[in-house]
């Protein structure tokens, strides 16, 4: 049957912010690959824009002191990227976790983030990082605002992610916990940035996702690595503290018991990717 | 509203509903049942199908996403009635049983074999990781796609 929502595949951006002008109620849509699930539902007027044809909102630019990734651009390519990686493994990594391949050759950077969903792989890392959207406004104007500023549904167009260079430490990984190993959705996930001074943590910054409806930082599990070597009694201190976060990060929650206890391993995951390690090292049993 | 899609090769006119799921599309309209409708949540890989090359879930794509794309079903991989030699290594490897998870297998496969032919029993399963089969096992399933991918490396393909 056909609907009075009119499909539109523009392929510059010139042809996407004339119509992004016009007079009918303007739907984006990326990827797309989770507005076809079941409980959702196709708007029924306006004008539906498919995204993925417009080149200049593909592309990831690692040659700056930022970098800038188009938000049409795909979680494969961000898998894939081989600068990217050197420069923000935790993005690389999140990005190889989300969904399948099929799902990965669709979904993109912006869908992720325009979506909102709590467990959402890409998020974390994000907001680890401090990431900066593009932002293109009915009438084509541009700005730029933080990640935690933007506002789903107020018709504005995210261009591009930029991950702030001073935020990229050498050193960053994600983990996730889902029902299984691939193909599943974050029951809990962590990233994380540090540098290693002399065997020691430094200038650590952790942020959990699906632990609440936005990213968490957890700032007192960064302290209890902060400046320790990797070791036993550091590790078994620091997951101590992760439970303790996610005490007061749900208390009451359903999930709350399993959680705290789930944090844990997936805390010395992140922290073996970290140090480019397996988690199956001695260091790590040992702490368990 | 007519839609000019390009399927296996061949250009397709036909009136459909752009807002349609392409998977329904390709079987209801075109006839092209290798694909199925299995879970419709991008969960099983039953639809998957390869759009420019690479494998996509039919499920989750609208009939007008696939516009001026390449888009190739488990039919268009070869000629009606002769197995590819892919589909002959699943065949010789046991890794089919019921069949009805083969073709999405087989095109993530293949998507895969297009962009790699050195992959590691590692990579194959993180290819298949979007596809599920309940009767076969996936043993089988990854020795078809390595011995595919040797064989093709020894071909120089």
């Amino acid at each position: 049957m056909l609907t009075a929502l009119a499909p539109v595949r523009p392929s510059n951006l010139a042809g996407l912010a004339s119509l992004m002008a016009g007079p009918r109620p303007v739907h984006f849509i990326a990827g797309g690959t989770d507005l076809l699930v079941s409980g959702r539902r196709l708007p029924e007027t306006g004008v539906i824009v498919d995204l993925s044809a417009v080149a200049e909102l593909i592309g990831i630019d690692c040659s700056g002191a930022d970098i800038r990734i188009g938000s049409a651009t795909t979680v494969a390519s961000l898998e894939a990227h081989a600068g990217l990686a050197a420069r923000c493994a935790a993005l690389a990594q999140a990005a190889a976790e989300c969904g399948s391949v099929q799902i990965r050759n669709r979904a993109t950077i912006g869908g992720n983030v325009a979506n909102g969903a709590a467990a959402a792989d890409l998020i974390p890392v994000l907001a680890l990082v401090g990431a900066r959207l593009e932002v293109m406004l009915r009438g084509g104007v541009r700005t730029e605002i933080a990640l935690g500023d933007f506002q789903p549904k107020t018709g504005g167009l995210i261009t591009a992610v930029v991950l702030p260079g001073r935020a990229l430490l050498p050193r960053s990984a994600f983990a996730k916990l889902g029902a299984r190993r691939d193909l599943t959705i974050s029951r809990l996930n962590m990233a994380a940035t540090a540098e290693f001074v002399e065997s020691r943590f430094r200038a650590l910054q952790i942020v959990a996702g699906a632990l609440g409806p936005r990213p968490l930082r957890l700032n007192r599990a960064e302290e209890a690595l902060e400046g320790r070597t990797l070791d036993p009694d550091s590790l078994r201190g620091f997951m101590q503290v992760l439970s303790t976060e996610v005490d007061a990060a749900i208390p009451g929650r359903a999930s709350h018991a399993w959680k705290r206890r789930a944090i844990r391993g997936v805390g010395l995951d992140l922290i073996a990717r970290l140090c480019g390690l397996s988690p199956r090292d001695p260091v790590f049993e040992e702490a368990l | 509203m007519k839609l000019t899609l390009r399927i296996n090769g061949s250009v397709v006119e036909q009136d459909a509903d752009p807002l349609a799921r392409l998977s329904e599309f390709l079987r209801q309209v075109l006839g092209l049942t290798g694909l199925k409708e299995g879970c419709c949540e991008g969960e099983c890989g039953a639809c998957t199908i390869l759009m420019d090359g690479a494998p996509v879930h039919a499920c989750l794509t609208l009939i007008f996403q696939a516009h001026e794309r390449e888009i190739t079903t488990v039919e268009g991989l070869g000629d009606a009635g002769v197995l590819t030699d892919l589909q002959a290594q699943f065949a010789g490897a046991g890794a089919v049983q019921c069949g009805y998870c083969t073709p999405g297998i087989i095109m993530s496969a293949e998507g895969l074999l297009r962009s790699t032919l050195t992959p590691s029993d590692e990579e194959i399963r993180h290819a298949l990781a979007g596809n599920i089969c309940r009767c076969t096992g996936f043993e089988t399933i990854v020795r078809a796609v390595a011995a595919e991918a040797a064989r093709r490396c020894e071909a120089g393909c």
